[in-house]
């Protein structure tokens, strides 16, 4: 594989007039993984991935592919394939054709572009004129231009847009199969949860920055906090047990587990009652303490075997200690609540 | 980044514009259209052009070519002797006088006043015998052009300005040496000046050598009715009075003869517009009419190639379109991310479509003229001669200046990213000159500068016969004269194609895409 | 009648109308200006036609008319815009006539005031360049009545322009074939005349060319060698509009969107 398989982003600025489109946003992708590139719609990331194609000019800013600026690459798509929109083609050109001329633009022959098309599942459709295909046809043409050159980095933007179910399993798999090979993948979404189960790493932008970059696992780790969920009879007794080896304690009633994650976030920070280390019973939020008929702790600041531990040492009965994961769309929504510049008009307008 | 580089790259960027071209149906369509439709009116325009010479017989005299292949006028009136190997003749011109033919006043009745044509031309001549278009050199007084010096009819040496009258004669001496002949004039038979050297082609030992007379006619040029002009020559004389005549070398004692060279005949036998000659104690006048000069009056065989106005326009739409289409749907993106480089990205695409056109305007111009000046004969026309040469820089002179056109169109389609204005800005820059220099109520001053600065200059190339300042004609551009050379011309086409170029390469560079 | 207001706020909310309307007036005006500044009629006299030298900048300012009226059309095509129209006014031909009626209003507008531009403009310089009454060229004015027809019928001529180009381009759906072929129609036909010496195929085909036979209504002079008179030749151009407008429609209502 030709070329270093990374994608450095350092300080990029660029005003479209009275809007600032990046706001200073670096970051690096390395080889090996797939890298997710998120953030709400208009937060910058097709903005940054045109700055790194050499496609738009920064005002301030380096964005280089292996090392180099697209602009001075020799064979570019040897370097970076690029999937950014999938109708951008030619109606009345055929699907081969369209591969073609860009395979004649890299060295490259015919051979290549039929392993591609057998690649993404065109074959059938190679000689029809690519204005009549469907949405999920033009988006494997795209890909099958983004694989064209081999290259040791790719960037996707959006690429299940429009697929369907069986082609978004594909891609899913496919973009897993990539990373192994060693290259770097970079991916583009607006929904996190085209994510899940496909990025291992993720950059999440919101206003032209990056509020995030962080593993998958690290970010899911960091919102989920180390929650662990205890059920027990008594609360009071392992409230007290727990919060005075440092953990942080909440109730969260018999059938928290029922309510919504989302809504959970959504109102952290004033949540229904915290008991932090060192304080036996600190209140927040204003309200009475009441835990009488609750019967779920979540517990975070402890790993679930010390609790364990603790309670059996206390005798503090339990039922059930299990270790909470916050879903990727939790984290998500966690990172970007100030960053998402269009908020639907219902809601919070109603509530006010 | 080496240089070799670059130019691998480049041609594997070209090798994808091409690759791009040959797979949109409607663009490689277009290219066929172009071609058929500069054919097809071509063809269609000489079929509807006739000409017949009249007579019983409707046969039109054959026109005299002369050495250098060229259609040539060679009527004068020639007093002349034979001349073996090396000598000279020398006179004195004493008076070179004329007759005009006017307009009719009153139908019927001609009207005649003296006057001198401009090209009014009396002087010594040495020709290869009398056959027309045989080669010669002369050496002249002018009506209005002082001396010359000129020979093998397209060549023309100017010698002093002054003119001729009785107070101021003009003195005259060609001398022959070998190939070379030389001419010398002067204001008193004893201080000579060398007017200029010549070599006809050709020339045997034996030669005439003598006096002769000319005049060609005289020239109108009215507005047309409808746009352009009409040109009419009306017939003109001049008559030269010779006296010290003197001719040293071989003359083997033979006397002087008249001849009226290509003098026409009309059907009772007698000669049209004869010319004549007398002698009386030394003095020689000689009158004369017609011309010796490269012909004017015929067909050229770029007429044929009228057609290629809408080939041209074609072109230019498959031009523009061949960029516009990239920006209608965001393809240009995926083609800057193949090529980054932007300037060598639209190099390509303009070397692809400047080979394209070319390639077209070769098979267009190439079926069309000797299709055409087959059918303009058949139809009685007379085409003027050209060269090999020439015919080839008429065909691939009509394919450059469609490459140029394409390339132009191009860079406007990069700049303005929407075909009807990129196409309509190509068409009012090349096309619309052309149509308003030659067919509009433009005067002809207009028209010349139409054609001198906008990218229609180019159509230069295509012009087959040179015009001669020495010959009386209406050069104008509708009679298929340009103001410009053929490659002065073409360059100034090329020049806007670069400069456009350039710009379009400054904007795409700097435009986000 | 919705069709026609619907087209209507169509065209006057796109900035283009605007301005190409403005380039037509602007374009013609100048082009008429330049080429009575151009031409003199010196003391021996001229055969020139005044009022169609005034006007002359007409054959330019077409050029404008016909991109407005191919975008018109052509333009929806471009953007897939049509069959948004089309789901809004399923019927066609409503569609076609509305836009017709709309771009024959606005050519008209536009056409007038590019006509009173070029005849105010040759009144002034004309004289100055020799078209004085001492060489038989009285001042040009609108109260002459081969001079008003002149100048009306260039209106019409112009506003038949914009038919001919709208029809051409609602038959072939793409603006760039469309403006190329009208251009053709126009300019090209227009110097087939002067390439066939035989007097009788360059007579014909002049009768037959839209912009020679159109442009004969601003001959004021030298009317019997016209191949055409001055309404014969604009109903020429209505004949070659009214065929593109028919050909268009009918293509229009048979084809798919």
């Amino acid at each position: 594989m030709r070329g270093e398989a990374t994608i450095e982003v350092n300080g990029l600025r660029k005003r479209f007039g009275p809007t600032l489109a990046l706001d200073g946003m670096s970051f690096t992708v390395r080889p090996g993984r797939v890298t997710g590139f998120v953030g709400p719609n208009g937060a910058g990331k097709s903005t940054t991935m045109r700055v790194v194609l050499g496609l738009d000019a920064a005002d301030e800013g380096t964005a280089l592919v292996g090392g180099r600026p697209y602009r001075s690459l020799r064979e570019p798509l040897r370097h970076v394939g690029a999937l950014l929109d999938a109708a951008a083609l030619q109606p009345s050109r055929s699907a081969r054709g369209h591969l073609l001329w860009l395979a004649h633009s890299q060295g490259l022959g015919a051979r290549r572009v039929d392993e591609v098309i057998e690649q993404v599942g065109l074959r059938s459709a190679a000689r029809r004129k690519a204005g009549g295909f469907s949405l999920g046809m033009r988006q494997r043409l795209g890909i099958a231009a983004a694989l064209l050159g081999d290259p040791p980095v790719l960037m996707l933007d959006e690429p299940v847009n429009g697929l369907d179910p069986e082609g978004v399993i594909w891609i899913r798999g496919l973009l897993r199969s990539l990373a192994a090979q060693g290259r770097a993948v970079l991916v583009s979404s607006h929904l996190m949860g085209e994510l899940q189960g496909t990025a291992d790493h993720l950059i999440v932008v919101g206003r032209g920055r990056v509020i995030a970059d962080t593993g998958v696992t690290e970010l899911i780790a960091a919102v989920s906090r180390g929650r662990v969920a205890v059920r027990t009879p008594e609360p009071e007794r392992a409230m007290r047990t727990l919060a005075r080896a440092g953990a942080t304690v909440t109730v969260s009633g018999s059938d928290a587990l029922a309510v919504s994650r989302s809504e959970t976030f959504a109102a952290s920070g004033n949540g229904p009652l915290t008991v932090s280390g060192g304080e036996a019973f600190a209140v927040s939020g204003g309200e009475a303490f009441a835990v009488s008929g609750g019967d779920l702790l979540t517990v975070s600041g402890l790993p679930g075997e010390r609790i364990v531990a603790l309670l059996t040492a206390d005798s503090v009965p339990f039922s059930e200690v299990v270790a909470q994961r916050a879903t990727l769309e939790e984290a998500y929504l966690e990172l970007t609540r100030d960053a998402v510049e269009f908020h639907a008009g219902t809601g919070r307008e109603a509530v006010r | 980044m080496t240089f070799a580089y670059g130019w691998r790259s480049l041609a594997r960027l070209s090798r994808a514009e091409w690759t791009k071209f040959r797979t949109v149906r409607g663009w490689v369509l277009g290219m066929a259209v172009a071609v058929l439709v500069t054919v097809g009116l071509g063809l269609f325009s000489a079929s509807g052009s006739h000409s017949s010479c009249g007579g019983p017989s409707d046969v039109c005299p054959a026109v005299p070519l002369g050495p250098g292949g060229e259609a040539v006028d060679d009527k004068f009136f020639f007093v002349h002797r034979t001349l073996d190997g090396d000598g000279s003749i020398t006179v004195r011109v004493t008076s070179l006088t004329g007759r005009i033919r006017l307009p009719d006043a009153t139908p019927g009745v001609r009207r005649v006043v003296p006057g001198v044509e401009p090209w009014a031309k009396a002087g010594v001549m040495i020709k290869d015998g009398t056959r027309q278009g045989a080669a010669y050199a002369a050496l002249m007084v002018t009506g209005r052009h002082g001396v010359r010096m000129q020979h093998d009819f397209v060549h023309d040496t100017a010698g002093g300005r002054s003119g001729v009258s009785q107070a101021a004669p003009r003195w005259l001496r060609l001398t022959r040496a070998g190939d070379e002949l030389t001419g010398y004039e002067s204001a008193d038979g004893t201080r000579w000046a060398k007017v200029g050297t010549a070599r006809p082609a050709g020339l045997p030992a034996a030669v005439q050598v003598g006096l002769f007379a000319a005049c060609p006619g005289d020239l109108t040029v009215r507005q047309a009715d409808l746009g352009g002009a009409v040109a009419a020559l009306r017939f003109a004389e001049a008559t030269a009075a010779f006296d010290h005549v003197a001719v040293r070398g071989g003359t083997s004692g033979g006397s002087w003869r008249d001849d009226d060279i290509g003098a026409e005949r009309e059907p009772g036998g007698a000669i049209h517009h004869p010319g004549g000659a007398t002698r009386a104690g030394g003095v020689f006048t000689v009158t004369g009419n017609g011309d010796i000069a490269p012909r004017t009056d015929g067909q050229m065989v770029e007429k044929t190639l009228s057609g290629l106005l809408a080939g041209l326009i074609v072109v230019i739409v498959v031009a523009v379109v061949f960029v516009t289409a990239e920006y209608r749907r965001g393809l240009i993106r995926t083609t800057l991310l193949a090529g980054p480089r932007r300037g060598r990205t639209l190099t390509a695409k303009a070397v692809v479509i400047a080979a394209v056109t070319f390639a077209a305007g070769v098979a267009a111009a190439g079926v069309t003229v000797p299709l055409g000046a087959h059918i303009l004969r058949a139809n009685g026309d007379y085409l003027l001669p050209v060269g090999p040469l020439t015919d080839l820089r008429v065909v691939a002179g009509t394919a450059a200046l469609l490459a140029v056109t394409a390339v132009l169109a191009l860079a406007l389609g990069t700049v303005f990213r929407r075909s009807a204005v990129a196409i309509t800005g190509a068409i009012a820059l090349v096309v619309l000159p052309r149509i308003l220099a030659t067919t509009s109520v433009l005067p002809v001053d207009a028209s010349r500068w139409l054609l001198r600065v906008t990218p229609a200059a180019g159509f230069a190339l295509q012009q087959s016969v040179p015009a001669y300042p020495q010959v009386t004609a209406f050069y104008s551009p509708q009679a298929g004269y340009y103001p410009l050379a053929p490659w002065a011309g073409f360059a100034v086409s090329c020049g806007y194609a670069v400069l456009a170029l350039a710009l379009a390469a400054l904007v795409l560079r700097r435009r986000d895409a | 009648m919705r069709e026609l207001r619907a087209e209507w706020t169509k065209l006057r909310t796109l900035p283009s109308t605007f301005w190409l309307l403005l380039a037509a007036v602007a374009l013609t005006v100048t082009v008429s200006a330049a080429a009575a500044a151009i031409v003199s009629c010196p003391s021996a006299g001229c055969r020139y036609d005044a009022p169609k030298i005034g006007l002359s900048g007409v054959q330019a300012g077409q050029a404008i008319v016909v991109i407005l009226a191919v975008l018109s059309a052509g333009g929806e095509y471009g953007t897939g815009m049509i069959r948004t129209t089309l789901t809004a006014m399923p019927r066609r031909t409503a569609v076609l006539a509305a836009k017709a009626t709309l771009l024959t209003a606005l050519t008209s507008a536009a056409g007038t005031a590019a006509v009173l531009g070029s005849v105010l403009a040759a009144r002034l310089i004309l004289p100055g360049n020799g078209f004085v009454p001492a060489h038989g060229y009285p001042t040009l004015s609108l109260a002459d009545g081969p001079t008003l027809r002149a100048a009306a019928g260039s209106v019409v001529y112009l506003a038949l322009i914009a038919l001919l180009g709208l029809g051409v381009a609602t038959a072939v759906r793409d603006s760039a074939t469309a403006i190329g072929l009208v251009f053709g129609l126009l300019y090209v036909l227009s110097v087939l005349p002067y390439l066939v010496t035989d007097p009788y195929w360059g007579r014909f085909l002049w009768r037959i060319s839209p912009m020679n036979a159109g442009l004969a209504v601003q001959s004021t002079a030298h009317l019997s060698s016209l191949p055409v008179g001055p309404w014969a030749g604009l109903c020429v151009l209505a004949a070659w509009a009214g065929a593109g407008l028919l050909t268009g429609g009918l293509l229009f209502r048979l084809r798919d969107a």
